[in-house]
């Protein structure tokens, strides 16, 4: 059995969204519960969050654009840079705490005190630009997590599997020119999901090219769709680039029961991408693996979904 | 929307007594295929195609095409040779459905888009119509794009744009096309959102019916066979 860490904080619930949002705390408190109920958390090693050090926001981020996140959360503002960014007074200390805390993992995993880790963190990242803030995201917690890899612990090539349902348009614009960290999404297909990017064409640029992949996916198509997708691009490239570390943008959007897309990936369907990376994980990056919550809005299956997702870690 | 705002302004031209090698490397160098050819005044004699200049170069898999004894005679050849004399032109108050309609029609790539002394003010190719289309979509910006199948009655488009209005959703485009079902159309809100659940289900309570996109293209593509 592995060590898996499991990040989760109770102060990731006070980012509150306001009304009719779909990226609500009680996500986190569904995955949490799951993972309870299935008596993981006496297995695993619980991780509490802390504030991430600005210089590790700014490997990634503009300075000026942290300012103005900070200074609209102070000025009490009820949305940020996009209609879909709503947010309350607590959300920048929020995000720092995400980051904080998943950094405190790398450490962990680094230093071959956990092998891998699920950090249930809010608000995800994904979607964050540079300088922009998008759908639910405000610092692209991955992003920084690969520049505190590379950084702090000299790792060379960090390889990103995000399986979120919407295409992580933040994350590949960051490292579309870095040829050392790897890219790669698959997606609702972008003429019928947001955010609009991920077509099969962008592949990377400059230096960077071939190093973003992109596989999107018709509205319907479930299971055997993603997995010849994953066996065909993701596979074929992880062997030829062999990341030494494994981020995972996890989003559990994809579901057939979740209403924030048309996807129809089943609960098994789940299983067998997350076996697959952590196997992917075993061959070429020692088993480091830090997965990192994203998407995932249908109350109703996050709990088993989670459980799952922590029950591969330890077991595979 | 006139061809003035989406034409290329700066427009590289070329001289008629220009030999056609230096107007193969223009159009090389500039990643573009037509060149307006212009005299005095900037006022436009012809247009060049890179199709011309292919046609008028010896094929390329020849030895020695372009070098030696072929090149010399070639620079005898000056653009007034290859030429399109009296192209087509559009005027500045020409529309983008006009430029699209004519292209359709006459099959040429670019227009020069000049003013009423025959002056060249800029130039509108397949290119240009392609960054507007785009630009109709609204597809630049991030969103969610709908399909919502309507009675084909008056005020339907209404109710639905007040619908994602009230959920204070912007949009990035609208369109309505033609459904298989017989009185009935097809509505695509595009939407600058990723929020669009509970939108659904509003309109889904209204009584109207959602479709998957795809189910849309695979009949239209059915119905093409």
């Amino acid at each position: 059995m592995n060590k898996t860490g499991f990040l989760y904080d109770e102060r990731y619930l006070l980012h509150d969204t306001g009304p009719y949002h779909p990226e609500v705390p009680a996500r986190l408190k569904a995955i949490y519960s799951g993972i309870k109920d299935a008596n993981l958390l006496s297995i695993l090693t619980l991780i509490k969050a802390s504030s991430a050090d600005l210089k590790w926001i700014e490997t990634v981020h503009e300075r000026d654009y942290i300012n103005r996140f900070k200074e609209a959360c102070l000025a009490g503002k009820k949305i940020f840079d996009s209609p879909d960014n709503q947010m309350c007074p607590e959300t920048y200390d929020t995000a720092l705490l995400a980051v904080g805390g998943i950094l405190d993992t790398i450490d962990l995993v680094m230093k071959n005190k956990i092998d891998n880790a699920f950090c249930a963190v809010r608000p995800p990242g994904h979607h964050a630009e540079i300088n922009k803030a998008m759908g639910f995201c405000y610092f692209n917690n991955v992003a920084i997590a690969a520049r505190y890899l590379q950084k702090e612990w000299d790792i060379k090539k960090v390889g990103i599997v995000d399986f979120d349902v919407h295409h992580g348009n933040g994350t590949q614009h960051i490292f579309e020119e870095d040829p050392s960290v790897f890219y790669y999404s698959i997606h609702q297909h972008p003429s019928f999901g947001y955010p609009g990017t991920g077509r099969e064409f962008e592949k990377g640029s400059g230096p960077g090219y071939g190093f973003t992949l992109n596989s999107p996916v018709l509205p319907v198509q479930g299971d055997s769709e993603y997995k010849k997708f994953f066996e065909n691009d993701l596979f074929a490239a992880f062997e030829t680039f062999k990341p030494e570390v494994i981020i995972v943008s996890a989003g559990f959007d994809a579901h057939i029961d979740d209403d924030m897309s048309d996807i129809s990936l089943s609960t098994e369907g789940f299983s067998w991408i997350m076996e697959k990376i952590v196997k992917m994980a075993g061959i070429y990056s020692n088993g480091r693996l830090i997965s990192v919550l994203e998407g995932g809005y249908s109350l109703k299956r996050l709990p088993e979904l989670a459980k799952n997702h922590v029950e591969i870690l330890l077991n595979s | 929307m006139f061809v003035s705002q989406s034409m290329t302004r700066e427009v590289i031209t070329i001289n008629k007594d220009a030999d056609i090698f230096e107007a193969k490397d223009k159009m090389t160098k500039q990643r573009i295929r037509h060149l307006p050819v212009v005299g005095k005044d900037n006022r436009i004699i012809g247009i060049v195609s890179d199709r011309d200049i292919r046609s008028a170069l010896p094929c390329s898999l020849l030895k020695d095409y372009d070098t030696g004894k072929t090149r010399e005679k070639l620079l005898e050849f000056k653009i007034k040779d290859i030429m399109i004399i009296d192209p087509f032109t559009i005027s500045l108050s020409y529309t983008i459905q006009d430029a699209l309609m004519l292209m359709q029609k006459t099959r040429v790539g670019a227009f020069p888009v000049v003013d009423k002394q025959g002056r060249i003010k800029g130039i509108i190719s397949t290119r240009d119509l392609l960054r507007a289309f785009i630009n109709v979509l609204g597809i630049e910006e991030s969103g969610t794009l709908l399909c919502i199948i309507v009675e084909e009655k008056i005020g339907q488009l209404k109710k639905i744009v007040d619908a994602i209005t009230e959920e204070n959703i912007s949009f990035g485009s609208v369109l309505v096309a033609r459904y298989w079902d017989e009185g009935k159309k097809a509505v695509f809100p595009y939407l600058l959102t990723k929020k669009v659940s509970h939108v659904k289900t509003k309109l889904k309570k209204m009584g109207y019916t959602l479709l998957d996109p795809t189910e849309w293209y695979i009949d239209q593509t059915s119905q093409d066979k």
